[in-house]
């Protein structure tokens, strides 16, 4: 990367962009069964993308093709390769509160009740006790969790684990949302609720969101804008705004949703016929991240 | 980098550590009366299997241990077994005198056992039997108990009659429970062995310790507890191997509970 | 009907108990066992009842939970921190080093107790090493899987709000590894004891061992059965607690059940501190009672038998015990 590169891409990110990926390339390299031969897995390969402020932005793609990577990117868990993240013309170097994360598996401190846990990040910023409580209430409240305060993670359902990590991420009031596939291991119904809730959340405090889905319904349901990725190795193909009114609710039966809605199948659709090159096992991708995870 | 980590493979570290051993004492830095360099402890116990003292403590420790094991298993998994499944009474009236009996100090009862069986053999065997029955009982019974009601019910469906339910679902899904349960056994069973070799035998690892250290042979002490440890290792190193090779479905999720 | 069936189940469930003892009376009395070896109940708990008159019961007692819970914290303060820095920052090196851990884990203390004996001479500080030894395993392995078990996504989102590693050790790795390191623990007790009983058979001039080795050499047989019943209850007892400080400790891992308004909460807070308070100061009184009696003993031993002391030299066999 050199020099010149960065100059221009800081003046872009700070012009227009909220976040601003450059050309992120990430490679795994993979010990292979049969002895100590290495081979490297290219999990992503230029990736370029910007956000805007105040954007609800979705990444739509097929599993493996390293979206939840590049989420862990912008929120500064993994390091790419080569090629930089941006946040307000700003370098990623690593976690900031200025950046809130949303897991699929919900993450919630198993031992701490819903309010230590939505508290959680508001003691790592050193806020008083009687601050923290006030600013907690809110956002239980703001994610309808009133009375459930003192609840445990193992007495809630899917779905208010769910409105807890979202409360936590945003108590500590971060200018960015990241949402990786929040909404996975939800059923069906729960999860049209907390799609309807999210949007209102996001109308209330106008944070920027980043969300990681495979569901195409609930991205176009959700978003200003689409970036359709595909796998093999993992890039942007296009970025699809979506220009359906809001507020949307009840839109899902409208012939533009359908419309919107089969242009990205399709776009996902060809990348899988159009085959690429042949995936790996994956059992030693998955193992090979784990280890990177782990240096 | 890749070089570095190739070489430190499974065994370096012990490797490392039994050069460690042998400089630091070389060099002076511990008293040599009281840690022998390695190489003194190998020549010591090259010196012991010479002379047969070491095969023929071995063998006999070994048999004990084997035979208690053994006496253990043979009738722990078939009670775990049973109580487990059927007869929920039963364990119902047995399981708090077993959860006294697991408790009993096999110390205790080594000196109770004495009065009765005398001092022989089989006083020694039937000790190790007894700290080997409970982790293989426990371990079996909850196997049995903790088999997929999901997995018995479709077993059900294709219509198994009793006995078919038990020889093709409930054994096999409580192998590994079982495994578990017999490598904790075979631990104690050779951990307890020496202790109770040393407090009433003249034959034996635990002896032979005993005899050296009477006599101050720093040197063969070592060299029975370096004998005592690979032992351990070998031991569970089998029960490991036989259990990858029988329930390999497993993946070894038993070993992180180890 | 189903009030019925559980006061049989409760019937049940002490009627082995109670069997267990009658039998245990009735025996020797109806001369199904020779009352010489082994003597009625109500014997052995009248021989009980005149340890505990005289002090010895109290001495050997708090003499041996001492080597015991002094021993259990030279292992903790060894593997707790060792554990948690291979389990959470290190891990390669835990994998490697896992072969050498487990082949010195299978070297057993007693055969090293002789070294410790000439080393640290045949006071108590090779016994506790000797405990020690056996404790710290089974301590560190679980203090590795504990640490390394702990949902990866908590350590995720615990690094994405830029945690310092104080907090995530204490709010998240330590909460984590909590209930599998107790486990570590009553694993760890239980061998102690096992251990402790044997070292002072082995070689001591008091202690819950001593009392049993002492009387079967004296062929005080109901003493000896008391000494037995005491240590066996008494491990019962430290199980049992270590077990319920186990289920309290993962209340939180239970499995997710409906959601209702009745909330099924194991202890109060309030209560909770309570029960740490009583711990705290039971652990204080075994430690500052139990280093008296501890020194008094072993002067008194040092005075009173030197004949004794130097058959405990020679490994503390004796004779009859020898005889096969």
């Amino acid at each position: 990367m050199t020099v010149q590169q960065t100059e221009t891409a800081r003046t872009i990110g700070k012009e227009d962009a909220k976040i601003f990926a450059q050309n992120i390339r990430r490679v795994y390299q993979i010990k292979s069964k049969d002895g100590g031969g290495i081979t490297e897995f290219e999990a992503i390969r230029k990736l370029d993308l910007e956000v805007r402020a105040g954007e609800f932005f979705t990444i739509v793609g097929p599993s493996g093709c390293g979206k939840s990577t590049f989420l862990d990117m912008v929120a500064g868990l993994a390091k790419p390769s080569s090629g930089e993240v941006f946040i307000d013309g700003k370098l990623i170097t690593g976690p900031a509160l200025d950046r809130g994360i949303v897991l699929q598996g919900y993450a919630l401190f198993p031992w701490r009740t819903v309010r230590k846990n939505v508290e959680f990040g508001l003691e790592v910023k050193k806020i008083p006790q009687k601050d923290r409580n006030e600013i907690s209430q809110r956002f239980i409240e703001l994610v309808g969790l009133k009375n459930f305060e003192d609840r445990y993670p193992h007495e809630l359902s899917g779905g208010m684990k769910q409105r807890v990590a979202i409360a936590r991420a945003l108590a500590y009031d971060p200018e960015v949302l990241l949402m990786d596939e929040p909404f996975a291991a939800v059923d069906a119904q729960t999860r049209e609720t907390l799609q309807e809730e999210l949007l209102r959340i996001w109308e209330e405090t106008k944070k920027t969101i980043i969300f990681i889905t495979h569901g195409i319904d609930e991205a176009v349901f959700l978003s200003d804008r689409v970036a359709v990725m595909t796998a093999n190795p993992g890039t942007i193909k296009e970025v699809v705004t979506i220009n359906l009114p809001r507020p949307r609710h009840g839109i899902r039966s409208s012939a533009e949703f359908g419309w919107v809605r089969h242009k990205i199948w399709e776009l996902l659709q060809n990348e899988q016929d159009g085959g690429g090159r042949p995936a790996l096992p994956d059992q030693d991708v998955a193992a090979a991240i784990s280890t990177t995870a782990a240096l | 980098m890749r070089i570095l980590r190739k070489l430190l493979t499974e065994k370096t570290a012990i490797l490392a550590f039994v050069l460690l051993w042998e400089v630091v004492t070389r060099l002076g830095l511990v008293n040599q009366i009281f840690i022998p360099p390695f190489s003194k402890v190998v020549a010591a116990m090259w010196f012991l299997i010479q002379n047969g003292y070491l095969v023929k403590h071995t063998l006999i420790s070994l048999e004990r241990a084997l035979g208690g094991f053994l006496l253990a298993a043979v009738i722990a998994i078939p009670l775990g077994l049973l109580m487990g499944g059927w007869f929920r009474r039963i364990q119902l009236v047995l399981n708090p005198l077993f959860e006294i009996a697991a408790q009993a100090n096999p110390f205790i009862l080594f000196h109770i056992v004495i009065l009765f069986l005398g001092i022989g053999e089989l006083a020694k065997v039937s000790i190790i039997a007894w700290i080997c029955i409970w982790p293989i009982l426990f371990n079996t019974a909850a196997g049995v108990r903790n088999v997929d009601s999901v997995l018995l019910r479709a077993a059900q469906s294709f219509g198994l009659n009793r006995r078919q339910l038990f020889f093709k679902v409930i054994l096999p899904a409580s192998a590994p429970a079982i495994f578990t349960g017999l490598r904790v056994s075979a631990g104690y069973s050779f951990f307890l062995l020496i202790a109770a070799e040393m407090m009433g035998s003249s034959s034996g690892l635990g002896w032979l310790i005993l005899y050296s250290q009477e006599n101050y042979n720093i040197q063969w002490i070592f060299a029975g507890a370096t004998m005592i440890a690979i032992l351990g290792l070998t031991m569970d190193t089998i029960l490991q191997i036989i259990e990858r090779r029988t329930v390999v479905w497993e993946n070894g999720a038993t070993d992180a509970l180890r | 009907m189903k009030k019925y069936e559980a006061v049989v189940d409760r019937f049940l469930r002490y009627s082995g108990l109670v069997a267990f003892f009658v039998l245990w009376e009735a025996a020797p009395r109806l001369g199904w066992a020779d009352p010489q070896f082994l003597p009625p109940l109500s014997a052995v708990l009248q021989s009980i009842y005149w340890l505990a008159v005289d002090g010895e019961l109290y001495s050997h007692l708090i003499v041996s939970l001492w080597r015991a819970l002094v021993g259990l914290m030279l292992a903790a303060l060894v593997a707790l921190p060792l554990g948690f820095i291979l389990g959470a920052r290190c891990p390669e090196t835990a994998r490697h080093l896992d072969p050498l851990f487990r082949l010195l884990s299978q070297v057993n203390p007693f055969s090293l107790a002789p070294v410790f004996m000439l080393c640290f001479g045949i006071g108590e500080i090779s016994k506790l090493m000797t405990i020690a030894l056996v404790a710290l395993w089974p301590i560190l392995f679980h203090t590795i899987t504990g640490v390394r078990m702990v949902d990866p996504l908590l350590v995720k989102t615990a690094r994405s709000l830029t945690v310092t590693r104080g907090v995530m050790v204490s709010e998240v790795l330590l909460p984590g590894a909590f209930p599998t390191i107790i486990s570590g623990f009553r694993v760890a007790t239980q061998m102690t004891v096992f251990m402790l009983i044997a070292a002072e058979m082995l070689g001591a001039a008091a202690g819950l061992g001593w009392l049993v080795h002492n009387s079967a050499m004296l062929s005080q047989i109901p003493r000896m059965y008391a000494g037995g019943a005491f240590i066996i209850l008494l491990g019962i007892i430290i199980n049992q607690i270590l077990l319920k400080v186990e289920r309290e400790s993962m209340f939180w891992r239970e499995c997710p059940g409906p959601v209702t308004d009745e909330v099924v909460r194991s202890l109060s807070g309030k209560t909770r501190s309570l029960y740490v308070a009583a711990f705290a100061c039971a652990f204080a009184f075994v430690l500052i009672c139990g280093s008296q009696e501890v020194r008094r003993v072993n002067i008194q031993g040092l005075h009173s038998d030197k004949t004794a002391s130097h058959q405990h030299n020679h490994g503390g066999l004796v004779g009859p015990l020898r005889s096969d």
